[in-house]
Protein backbone atom coordinates (compact mmCIF):
# COMPACT_ATOMS: atom_id res chain seq x y z
CA UNK A 1 0.00 0.00 0.00
CA UNK A 2 1.42 3.23 -0.59
CA UNK A 3 1.86 6.24 1.80
CA UNK A 4 2.45 3.49 4.24
CA UNK A 5 6.62 3.14 4.91
CA UNK A 6 7.77 3.27 8.36
CA UNK A 7 9.15 6.36 9.52
CA UNK A 8 12.56 5.75 10.77
CA UNK A 9 16.02 7.64 11.12
CA UNK A 10 17.06 4.64 8.42
CA UNK A 11 14.26 5.41 6.49
CA UNK A 12 13.38 9.23 6.92
CA UNK A 13 11.04 11.70 5.03
CA UNK A 14 11.59 15.09 4.21
CA UNK A 15 9.68 18.46 3.61
CA UNK A 16 10.75 20.98 1.75
CA UNK A 17 9.22 24.23 1.67
CA UNK A 18 9.09 27.35 -0.25
CA UNK A 19 8.53 30.69 0.57
CA UNK A 20 7.45 33.15 -1.91
CA UNK A 21 9.46 36.77 -0.58
CA UNK A 22 8.49 38.66 -3.62
CA UNK A 23 7.60 42.79 -2.97
CA UNK A 24 3.79 41.53 -3.30
CA UNK A 25 4.08 40.18 -0.39
CA UNK A 26 4.10 42.82 2.03
CA UNK A 27 0.26 43.11 1.21
CA UNK A 28 -2.38 42.40 3.72
CA UNK A 29 -4.16 39.70 3.96
CA UNK A 30 -7.65 39.43 2.59
CA UNK A 31 -10.15 40.35 4.88
CA UNK A 32 -6.90 40.68 7.91
CA UNK A 33 -5.64 44.36 7.17
CA UNK A 34 -3.25 43.85 10.27
CA UNK A 35 -1.75 41.03 8.99
CA UNK A 36 1.43 41.20 6.56
CA UNK A 37 1.30 38.52 3.75
CA UNK A 38 5.39 37.89 4.25
CA UNK A 39 4.53 37.70 8.23
CA UNK A 40 1.91 35.12 7.71
CA UNK A 41 4.29 33.23 5.92
CA UNK A 42 7.36 33.44 8.52
CA UNK A 43 4.69 32.68 10.99
CA UNK A 44 3.35 29.65 9.41
CA UNK A 45 6.96 28.15 8.47
CA UNK A 46 8.27 28.99 11.97
CA UNK A 47 5.14 27.33 13.72
CA UNK A 48 5.11 24.21 11.18
CA UNK A 49 9.16 23.68 11.54
CA UNK A 50 8.21 23.98 15.62
CA UNK A 51 5.73 21.37 15.70
CA UNK A 52 7.61 18.90 13.56
CA UNK A 53 10.73 19.25 15.73
CA UNK A 54 8.89 18.95 19.27
CA UNK A 55 7.27 16.20 17.62
CA UNK A 56 10.86 14.48 16.80
CA UNK A 57 11.97 15.68 20.53
CA UNK A 58 12.49 12.70 23.33
CA UNK A 59 12.83 15.55 25.76
CA UNK A 60 16.78 16.34 25.52
CA UNK A 61 17.26 15.04 21.73
CA UNK A 62 15.46 15.17 18.67
CA UNK A 63 15.29 12.01 16.49
CA UNK A 64 15.80 12.27 13.03
CA UNK A 65 12.74 11.03 11.37
CA UNK A 66 12.58 13.96 8.72
CA UNK A 67 14.96 16.02 6.54
CA UNK A 68 13.57 19.38 5.68
CA UNK A 69 14.55 22.07 3.52
CA UNK A 70 13.29 25.78 2.65
CA UNK A 71 14.14 27.58 -0.64
CA UNK A 72 13.15 31.03 -0.49
CA UNK A 73 11.88 33.00 -3.73
CA UNK A 74 12.43 36.52 -5.49
CA UNK A 75 14.44 38.77 -7.81
CA UNK A 76 17.28 41.26 -7.51
CA UNK A 77 16.45 44.34 -9.14
CA UNK A 78 17.06 43.68 -12.70
CA UNK A 79 14.27 40.85 -12.39
CA UNK A 80 16.69 37.45 -12.41
CA UNK A 81 15.38 35.02 -9.92
CA UNK A 82 16.89 34.94 -6.66
CA UNK A 83 16.79 31.76 -5.02
CA UNK A 84 17.74 31.14 -1.16
CA UNK A 85 18.36 28.44 1.49
CA UNK A 86 17.58 28.74 4.89
CA UNK A 87 19.52 27.18 6.72
CA UNK A 88 22.87 27.43 7.14
CA UNK A 89 25.77 25.63 5.35
CA UNK A 90 22.59 24.03 2.36
CA UNK A 91 21.93 25.76 -0.96
CA UNK A 92 18.95 25.78 -3.13
CA UNK A 93 19.50 22.66 -4.53
CA UNK A 94 20.81 21.06 -1.67
CA UNK A 95 18.53 22.72 1.31
CA UNK A 96 18.08 19.91 3.27
CA UNK A 97 19.29 19.54 7.03
CA UNK A 98 18.44 16.45 9.03
CA UNK A 99 15.32 17.90 11.86
CA UNK A 100 17.91 17.64 14.80
CA UNK A 101 20.49 19.95 12.71
CA UNK A 102 17.36 21.87 12.23
CA UNK A 103 16.56 22.24 15.92
CA UNK A 104 19.68 23.00 16.49
CA UNK A 105 20.11 26.22 14.18
CA UNK A 106 17.24 27.64 15.64
CA UNK A 107 16.97 31.27 17.40
CA UNK A 108 15.12 30.98 20.21
CA UNK A 109 13.30 33.96 21.34
CA UNK A 110 11.78 34.00 24.77
CA UNK A 111 8.23 35.34 24.68
CA UNK A 112 5.73 36.04 27.19
CA UNK A 113 2.41 33.77 26.92
CA UNK A 114 -1.05 34.08 28.73
CA UNK A 115 -2.33 30.54 29.27
CA UNK A 116 -4.47 28.54 31.70
CA UNK A 117 -3.17 28.04 35.16
CA UNK A 118 -5.17 24.60 35.30
CA UNK A 119 -7.55 26.33 38.01
CA UNK A 120 -10.00 29.01 36.14
CA UNK A 121 -7.20 31.24 36.27
CA UNK A 122 -4.72 33.15 33.52
CA UNK A 123 -1.00 33.25 34.45
CA UNK A 124 1.73 34.86 32.06
CA UNK A 125 4.46 32.11 31.84
CA UNK A 126 7.65 32.35 29.33
CA UNK A 127 7.72 30.01 26.38
CA UNK A 128 10.63 29.46 24.06
CA UNK A 129 9.81 30.61 20.33
CA UNK A 130 11.95 28.68 17.64
CA UNK A 131 12.48 30.97 14.40
CA UNK A 132 14.45 29.95 10.86
CA UNK A 133 12.59 32.75 9.21
CA UNK A 134 11.86 36.35 9.27
CA UNK A 135 9.24 38.30 6.86
CA UNK A 136 11.05 39.92 3.86
CA UNK A 137 9.55 41.05 0.51
CA UNK A 138 10.62 42.21 -2.28
CA UNK A 139 11.08 42.24 -5.82
CA UNK A 140 9.56 39.69 -8.51
CA UNK A 141 8.05 36.13 -8.30
CA UNK A 142 10.30 33.42 -9.79
CA UNK A 143 8.07 30.21 -8.50
CA UNK A 144 9.02 28.38 -11.89
CA UNK A 145 12.84 29.15 -11.04
CA UNK A 146 11.88 27.88 -7.20
CA UNK A 147 10.19 25.12 -8.33
CA UNK A 148 13.53 23.96 -10.80
CA UNK A 149 15.60 23.99 -7.97
CA UNK A 150 12.81 22.22 -5.96
CA UNK A 151 12.48 19.36 -8.15
CA UNK A 152 16.42 19.10 -8.36
CA UNK A 153 16.56 18.73 -4.60
CA UNK A 154 14.02 15.85 -4.26
CA UNK A 155 15.72 13.88 -7.03
CA UNK A 156 18.78 14.02 -5.07
CA UNK A 157 17.23 13.26 -2.13
CA UNK A 158 14.59 10.81 -3.41
CA UNK A 159 17.74 8.81 -5.13
CA UNK A 160 19.65 8.76 -1.61
CA UNK A 161 15.74 7.84 0.05
CA UNK A 162 14.12 5.51 -2.71
CA UNK A 163 11.86 3.97 -0.30
CA UNK A 164 11.09 6.76 2.27
CA UNK A 165 8.04 8.06 3.11
CA UNK A 166 7.31 10.49 -0.26
CA UNK A 167 8.64 13.88 0.39
CA UNK A 168 6.08 16.83 1.27
CA UNK A 169 6.46 20.31 -1.25
CA UNK A 170 4.95 22.77 0.75
CA UNK A 171 5.04 26.22 -1.19
CA UNK A 172 3.87 29.53 0.58
CA UNK A 173 2.86 31.94 -2.39
CA UNK A 174 0.38 34.63 -3.09
CA UNK A 175 0.40 32.59 -6.75
CA UNK A 176 1.15 35.44 -8.77
CA UNK A 177 4.11 33.38 -10.61
CA UNK A 178 6.24 36.12 -12.82
CA UNK A 179 8.26 34.26 -14.88
CA UNK A 180 6.15 32.13 -16.39
CA UNK A 181 3.48 29.12 -16.25
CA UNK A 182 4.68 27.26 -12.99
CA UNK A 183 1.97 24.06 -13.73
CA UNK A 184 4.06 21.83 -16.13
CA UNK A 185 7.05 22.23 -13.27
CA UNK A 186 4.73 21.46 -10.25
CA UNK A 187 3.22 18.51 -12.23
CA UNK A 188 6.52 17.08 -13.13
CA UNK A 189 7.25 17.24 -9.58
CA UNK A 190 3.64 15.93 -8.31
CA UNK A 191 5.57 12.88 -10.74
CA UNK A 192 8.51 12.31 -9.30
CA UNK A 193 8.15 9.17 -6.32
CA UNK A 194 9.81 6.95 -4.48
CA UNK A 195 8.67 3.11 -4.07
CA UNK A 196 5.93 4.55 -1.63
CA UNK A 197 4.31 7.18 -3.40
CA UNK A 198 4.05 9.86 -5.39
CA UNK A 199 5.55 13.36 -3.96
CA UNK A 200 3.00 15.34 -2.50
CA UNK A 201 2.69 19.26 -3.50
CA UNK A 202 0.52 21.00 -0.79
CA UNK A 203 0.44 24.85 -1.45
CA UNK A 204 -0.63 27.91 1.04
CA UNK A 205 -2.56 30.85 -1.08
CA UNK A 206 -2.37 33.93 0.61
CA UNK A 207 -3.93 36.86 -0.91
CA UNK A 208 -5.00 40.26 -0.67
CA UNK A 209 -8.74 39.36 -1.64
CA UNK A 210 -11.53 39.40 0.31
CA UNK A 211 -12.92 36.03 0.05
CA UNK A 212 -14.17 33.09 2.54
CA UNK A 213 -11.11 31.24 3.75
CA UNK A 214 -10.67 27.92 1.45
CA UNK A 215 -9.41 24.28 3.17
CA UNK A 216 -8.94 21.78 0.94
CA UNK A 217 -11.38 22.04 -1.63
CA UNK A 218 -11.87 18.70 -3.98
CA UNK A 219 -13.13 20.77 -6.81
CA UNK A 220 -12.33 23.54 -8.34
CA UNK A 221 -16.28 25.15 -8.06
CA UNK A 222 -14.94 25.31 -4.38
CA UNK A 223 -12.53 28.04 -5.19
CA UNK A 224 -12.59 32.19 -4.74
CA UNK A 225 -13.43 33.47 -8.36
CA UNK A 226 -9.50 33.91 -8.53
CA UNK A 227 -6.99 33.14 -11.24
CA UNK A 228 -4.18 32.02 -9.16
CA UNK A 229 -6.51 30.38 -6.90
CA UNK A 230 -7.17 27.97 -9.79
CA UNK A 231 -3.78 27.23 -10.95
CA UNK A 232 -2.48 26.58 -7.15
CA UNK A 233 -5.14 24.48 -6.65
CA UNK A 234 -4.30 22.81 -9.80
CA UNK A 235 -0.50 22.70 -8.52
CA UNK A 236 -1.74 20.52 -5.52
CA UNK A 237 -1.77 16.93 -5.25
CA UNK A 238 -4.88 15.11 -3.37
CA UNK A 239 -4.51 13.68 -0.45
CA UNK A 240 -3.26 10.05 -0.24
CA UNK A 241 -6.51 7.82 0.97
CA UNK A 242 -5.05 7.02 4.27
CA UNK A 243 -4.78 10.61 4.98
CA UNK A 244 -8.00 12.10 3.92
CA UNK A 245 -9.95 8.73 5.69
CA UNK A 246 -7.38 9.35 9.30
CA UNK A 247 -8.13 12.97 8.70
CA UNK A 248 -11.78 12.55 8.05
CA UNK A 249 -12.14 10.43 11.37
CA UNK A 250 -10.83 13.45 12.88
CA UNK A 251 -13.32 15.46 12.36
CA UNK A 252 -10.70 17.74 9.75
CA UNK A 253 -12.20 19.35 6.70
CA UNK A 254 -10.78 16.44 4.32
CA UNK A 255 -12.65 13.76 1.94
CA UNK A 256 -12.10 11.65 -1.02
CA UNK A 257 -10.53 13.92 -3.78
CA UNK A 258 -9.70 16.95 -1.08
CA UNK A 259 -6.01 18.18 -2.33
CA UNK A 260 -3.20 19.93 -0.01
CA UNK A 261 -4.43 23.67 -0.87
CA UNK A 262 -5.52 26.27 1.57
CA UNK A 263 -6.54 29.94 0.19
CA UNK A 264 -6.32 32.12 2.81
CA UNK A 265 -6.77 29.76 5.94
CA UNK A 266 -4.95 28.66 9.06
CA UNK A 267 -1.57 27.99 7.21
CA UNK A 268 -0.99 25.74 10.40
CA UNK A 269 -4.20 23.68 9.56
CA UNK A 270 -1.82 21.93 6.41
CA UNK A 271 0.73 20.59 9.47
CA UNK A 272 -1.88 18.84 10.89
CA UNK A 273 -2.28 17.05 7.45
CA UNK A 274 1.80 16.48 7.06
CA UNK A 275 1.44 15.31 10.70
CA UNK A 276 -1.36 13.01 9.79
CA UNK A 277 0.36 11.75 6.61
CA UNK A 278 3.35 10.69 8.54
CA UNK A 279 1.33 9.35 11.41
CA UNK A 280 -0.85 7.24 9.70
CA UNK A 281 2.84 5.86 8.30
CA UNK A 282 4.33 5.52 11.23
CA UNK A 283 4.07 3.87 14.19
CA UNK A 284 5.34 5.71 16.87
CA UNK A 285 4.21 3.96 19.74
CA UNK B 1 6.77 -24.21 49.58
CA UNK B 2 7.81 -24.23 46.24
CA UNK B 3 11.24 -23.89 44.72
CA UNK B 4 11.37 -20.95 41.95
CA UNK B 5 12.95 -21.53 38.98
CA UNK B 6 15.19 -18.37 38.24
CA UNK B 7 13.13 -15.94 36.35
CA UNK B 8 14.13 -15.51 32.56
CA UNK B 9 14.01 -12.00 30.90
CA UNK B 10 14.85 -11.22 27.80
CA UNK B 11 14.23 -7.70 25.89
CA UNK B 12 15.39 -6.29 22.21
CA UNK B 13 15.05 -2.74 21.45
CA UNK B 14 12.76 -1.67 18.06
CA UNK B 15 15.10 -2.41 14.62
CA UNK B 16 17.18 1.01 14.16
CA UNK B 17 17.24 2.06 17.67
CA UNK B 18 20.16 1.99 20.28
CA UNK B 19 19.96 0.04 23.42
CA UNK B 20 19.47 2.88 25.35
CA UNK B 21 16.47 4.33 23.58
CA UNK B 22 14.94 1.06 24.42
CA UNK B 23 11.97 2.62 26.41
CA UNK B 24 9.80 -0.66 27.62
CA UNK B 25 11.03 -1.55 30.63
CA UNK B 26 10.84 -5.09 32.79
CA UNK B 27 11.51 -5.51 36.72
CA UNK B 28 11.20 -8.93 38.69
CA UNK B 29 11.40 -9.44 42.63
CA UNK B 30 12.23 -12.95 43.07
CA UNK B 31 12.47 -15.07 46.16
CA UNK B 32 14.12 -18.53 45.80
CA UNK B 33 11.32 -20.34 47.31
CA UNK B 34 7.12 -19.17 47.64
CA UNK B 35 5.04 -20.61 50.45
CA UNK B 36 6.95 -20.81 53.57
CA UNK B 37 6.14 -17.75 54.70
CA UNK B 38 3.11 -14.86 53.76
CA UNK B 39 5.88 -12.57 53.31
CA UNK B 40 7.19 -14.36 50.36
CA UNK B 41 5.91 -13.01 46.92
CA UNK B 42 6.78 -12.88 43.26
CA UNK B 43 6.52 -9.29 41.95
CA UNK B 44 7.17 -8.54 38.04
CA UNK B 45 5.66 -6.05 36.03
CA UNK B 46 6.32 -4.67 32.18
CA UNK B 47 6.10 -1.86 31.02
CA UNK B 48 5.92 0.01 27.45
CA UNK B 49 6.34 3.91 27.18
CA UNK B 50 5.03 6.20 24.36
CA UNK B 51 7.53 6.74 22.45
CA UNK B 52 5.73 9.67 21.15
CA UNK B 53 6.13 11.11 25.11
CA UNK B 54 9.47 12.55 26.38
CA UNK B 55 11.02 11.22 28.95
CA UNK B 56 8.87 7.73 28.52
CA UNK B 57 11.94 5.32 29.18
CA UNK B 58 12.63 7.19 32.59
CA UNK B 59 8.52 6.63 33.23
CA UNK B 60 8.37 3.07 32.08
CA UNK B 61 10.90 2.58 34.37
CA UNK B 62 9.82 4.13 37.31
CA UNK B 63 6.79 2.60 37.39
CA UNK B 64 8.13 -1.06 37.05
CA UNK B 65 10.47 -0.43 39.61
CA UNK B 66 7.70 0.80 41.99
CA UNK B 67 5.33 -2.03 40.92
CA UNK B 68 7.99 -4.47 42.52
CA UNK B 69 9.29 -2.45 45.54
CA UNK B 70 6.17 -0.58 46.84
CA UNK B 71 3.36 -3.56 45.79
CA UNK B 72 -0.05 -2.52 45.74
CA UNK B 73 -2.09 -4.93 47.29
CA UNK B 74 -3.95 -6.00 44.16
CA UNK B 75 -6.46 -8.16 45.81
CA UNK B 76 -7.62 -4.92 47.54
CA UNK B 77 -7.09 -2.22 45.38
CA UNK B 78 -9.23 0.14 44.59
CA UNK B 79 -9.30 3.72 42.61
CA UNK B 80 -7.83 5.72 45.93
CA UNK B 81 -5.75 3.19 46.51
CA UNK B 82 -4.17 3.37 42.83
CA UNK B 83 -4.05 6.90 42.59
CA UNK B 84 -1.87 7.12 45.96
CA UNK B 85 0.51 4.77 44.60
CA UNK B 86 0.75 6.22 41.14
CA UNK B 87 1.00 9.80 42.52
CA UNK B 88 4.40 8.68 44.50
CA UNK B 89 5.56 6.68 40.98
CA UNK B 90 4.57 10.10 38.91
CA UNK B 91 6.83 12.51 42.07
CA UNK B 92 9.81 9.90 40.91
CA UNK B 93 9.44 10.45 37.61
CA UNK B 94 9.62 14.46 38.05
CA UNK B 95 13.00 14.02 39.97
CA UNK B 96 13.90 11.96 37.52
CA UNK B 97 13.59 15.24 34.82
CA UNK B 98 16.31 17.00 34.45
CA UNK B 99 14.15 20.24 34.29
CA UNK B 100 16.60 22.77 33.96
CA UNK B 101 18.30 21.57 30.91
CA UNK B 102 15.70 20.33 29.06
CA UNK B 103 16.02 22.27 25.03
CA UNK B 104 13.02 24.31 23.85
CA UNK B 105 11.55 21.30 21.59
CA UNK B 106 11.47 19.29 24.52
CA UNK B 107 9.77 21.57 26.81
CA UNK B 108 6.20 21.04 26.34
CA UNK B 109 6.25 17.64 25.81
CA UNK B 110 8.10 17.16 29.04
CA UNK B 111 5.52 19.76 30.60
CA UNK B 112 2.79 16.69 28.98
CA UNK B 113 4.13 14.05 30.95
CA UNK B 114 5.15 10.88 29.48
CA UNK B 115 2.85 7.76 28.97
CA UNK B 116 3.69 4.00 29.02
CA UNK B 117 1.79 0.59 29.54
CA UNK B 118 1.70 -1.07 32.40
CA UNK B 119 0.92 -5.22 33.49
CA UNK B 120 2.38 -5.80 36.90
CA UNK B 121 1.93 -9.81 38.37
CA UNK B 122 2.16 -10.85 42.27
CA UNK B 123 2.24 -13.97 43.64
CA UNK B 124 1.71 -15.16 46.86
CA UNK B 125 -0.26 -17.49 49.65
CA UNK B 126 -3.71 -17.20 49.70
CA UNK B 127 -4.22 -15.00 53.10
CA UNK B 128 -7.36 -17.48 53.77
CA UNK B 129 -5.56 -20.90 52.99
CA UNK B 130 -1.73 -21.27 53.78
CA UNK B 131 -1.81 -24.11 51.39
CA UNK B 132 -2.18 -22.08 48.34
CA UNK B 133 -0.94 -19.46 45.86
CA UNK B 134 -2.87 -17.43 44.40
CA UNK B 135 -1.92 -14.46 41.82
CA UNK B 136 -3.27 -11.29 40.99
CA UNK B 137 -2.24 -8.96 38.27
CA UNK B 138 -3.14 -5.63 36.91
CA UNK B 139 -3.06 -4.39 33.40
CA UNK B 140 -3.65 -0.74 31.79
CA UNK B 141 -3.05 -0.79 28.64
CA UNK B 142 -1.82 -3.75 26.25
CA UNK B 143 1.30 -5.59 27.95
CA UNK B 144 -0.51 -8.82 28.53
CA UNK B 145 0.48 -11.43 30.80
CA UNK B 146 -0.10 -15.36 29.90
CA UNK B 147 -1.27 -18.12 32.59
CA UNK B 148 0.32 -21.85 30.99
CA UNK B 149 -1.05 -24.74 33.09
CA UNK B 150 0.45 -28.36 31.55
CA UNK B 151 1.88 -26.01 28.56
CA UNK B 152 -1.95 -24.75 27.88
CA UNK B 153 -3.08 -21.22 27.85
CA UNK B 154 -5.03 -20.67 31.10
CA UNK B 155 -5.12 -16.99 30.76
CA UNK B 156 -4.24 -14.10 28.60
CA UNK B 157 -4.83 -10.83 30.34
CA UNK B 158 -5.89 -8.43 29.69
CA UNK B 159 -5.87 -8.76 25.66
CA UNK B 160 -7.09 -12.15 24.43
CA UNK B 161 -7.04 -11.96 20.64
CA UNK B 162 -3.68 -10.65 18.00
CA UNK B 163 -6.84 -8.19 16.29
CA UNK B 164 -7.23 -6.42 19.79
CA UNK B 165 -4.09 -4.64 19.47
CA UNK B 166 -3.88 -0.89 17.62
CA UNK B 167 -1.92 1.98 18.21
CA UNK B 168 -3.85 3.32 20.97
CA UNK B 169 -3.94 1.49 23.84
CA UNK B 170 -4.80 2.93 27.50
CA UNK B 171 -1.63 4.86 29.25
CA UNK B 172 -0.39 5.13 32.58
CA UNK B 173 0.43 9.20 32.42
CA UNK B 174 3.37 10.38 34.38
CA UNK B 175 1.49 14.13 35.03
CA UNK B 176 -1.47 14.19 37.87
CA UNK B 177 -3.71 16.61 36.20
CA UNK B 178 -4.04 13.75 33.48
CA UNK B 179 -5.34 10.62 35.48
CA UNK B 180 -8.56 11.18 34.97
CA UNK B 181 -10.55 8.12 33.73
CA UNK B 182 -7.11 5.78 35.34
CA UNK B 183 -9.66 3.72 37.03
CA UNK B 184 -11.43 3.04 34.13
CA UNK B 185 -8.78 1.83 31.64
CA UNK B 186 -7.13 0.02 34.56
CA UNK B 187 -8.09 -3.96 34.80
CA UNK B 188 -7.92 -6.27 37.65
CA UNK B 189 -8.04 -10.27 37.78
CA UNK B 190 -6.60 -13.22 39.59
CA UNK B 191 -6.53 -17.23 39.92
CA UNK B 192 -4.96 -20.05 41.99
CA UNK B 193 -1.38 -21.04 41.34
CA UNK B 194 -0.42 -24.27 41.16
CA UNK B 195 3.15 -25.95 41.13
CA UNK B 196 4.52 -25.99 37.14
CA UNK B 197 2.34 -22.95 36.14
CA UNK B 198 4.68 -20.37 33.59
CA UNK B 199 3.31 -17.02 33.85
CA UNK B 200 4.47 -15.03 31.16
CA UNK B 201 4.59 -11.10 31.02
CA UNK B 202 5.13 -9.65 27.47
CA UNK B 203 5.08 -6.18 25.64
CA UNK B 204 2.80 -5.53 22.84
CA UNK B 205 4.95 -6.70 20.12
CA UNK B 206 5.25 -9.97 20.98
CA UNK B 207 2.24 -10.59 23.26
CA UNK B 208 0.60 -10.02 19.31
CA UNK B 209 2.78 -12.43 18.22
CA UNK B 210 1.54 -15.09 20.53
CA UNK B 211 -2.06 -14.44 20.38
CA UNK B 212 -1.67 -14.71 16.46
CA UNK B 213 0.60 -18.30 16.38
CA UNK B 214 -1.72 -19.38 18.79
CA UNK B 215 -5.02 -18.34 16.67
CA UNK B 216 -3.10 -20.18 13.54
CA UNK B 217 -3.04 -23.46 15.55
CA UNK B 218 0.58 -23.22 16.58
CA UNK B 219 2.51 -23.57 19.40
CA UNK B 220 4.31 -20.10 20.50
CA UNK B 221 4.40 -21.10 24.35
CA UNK B 222 6.57 -23.98 22.95
CA UNK B 223 9.17 -22.01 21.32
CA UNK B 224 8.91 -18.61 23.68
CA UNK B 225 9.76 -21.29 26.70
CA UNK B 226 12.93 -23.08 25.08
CA UNK B 227 13.86 -19.27 24.43
CA UNK B 228 18.14 -19.25 24.74
CA UNK B 229 19.55 -16.40 25.91
CA UNK B 230 22.25 -16.81 22.89
CA UNK B 231 19.18 -16.97 20.21
CA UNK B 232 16.60 -14.53 21.73
CA UNK B 233 17.67 -11.49 18.95
CA UNK B 234 18.37 -13.60 16.06
CA UNK B 235 14.37 -14.93 16.56
CA UNK B 236 13.07 -11.81 17.20
CA UNK B 237 15.10 -10.01 14.04
CA UNK B 238 13.76 -13.17 12.07
CA UNK B 239 9.80 -12.63 13.15
CA UNK B 240 10.48 -8.70 12.51
CA UNK B 241 11.48 -9.73 9.17
CA UNK B 242 9.30 -11.82 8.36
CA UNK B 243 6.74 -9.36 9.26
CA UNK B 244 4.76 -12.18 11.56
CA UNK B 245 5.90 -9.44 14.50
CA UNK B 246 5.88 -5.78 14.15
CA UNK B 247 9.09 -3.80 14.68
CA UNK B 248 8.89 -2.37 18.11
CA UNK B 249 10.47 -2.73 21.74
CA UNK B 250 10.39 -6.26 22.56
CA UNK B 251 10.03 -7.66 25.79
CA UNK B 252 9.80 -11.02 27.72
CA UNK B 253 9.61 -12.27 31.61
CA UNK B 254 8.98 -15.85 32.09
CA UNK B 255 8.16 -17.23 35.40
CA UNK B 256 7.68 -21.22 36.75
CA UNK B 257 6.83 -21.76 39.28
CA UNK B 258 8.13 -24.99 41.10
Amino acid sequence: MPYAADISRNNPSCFLFLVDQSGSMIGALGGQPGLRKDQGAADALNRILDAVSQRCSQGMEVRDYFDAGIITYTTDDAGEPDLGSAFPGTAPDQPFLKIGEIADVARVEDRAVRESDGAGGIVEVNRKFPVWLDPTALFGTPMCAALEAASTALEAWIADHPNSYPPMVINISDGAAGDGDPEPIASRIMDMQTSDGNVLLYNAHLSGMSATPVQFPADESELPPDEYAKSMFRMSSQFPEPVWQLAESMGLPAREGSRGYVFNADMVSLVQFLDIGTRAASDLQ
Amino acid sequence: MVLLQPAREFWLPKAGNRSDEYEDAYSVLYPESLGASPDEMVQSAVADGASESAFAREWANVLTSAFVNRPLDLASVDEASLIEWLELAQDEWHECVPWDRIPWHGEAKARAGAHATLMGLSIRTDSDNDDQLIWHAMAVGDSCLFVIREGRLQESFPLETADQFDNYPSLLSSNRSASDGLWENARVTSGECDSGDVFILASDAIACWILGQLEAGDEPFEVVMGMDDADWSEWVDEQRNAGTMRNDDTTLVIIEIG
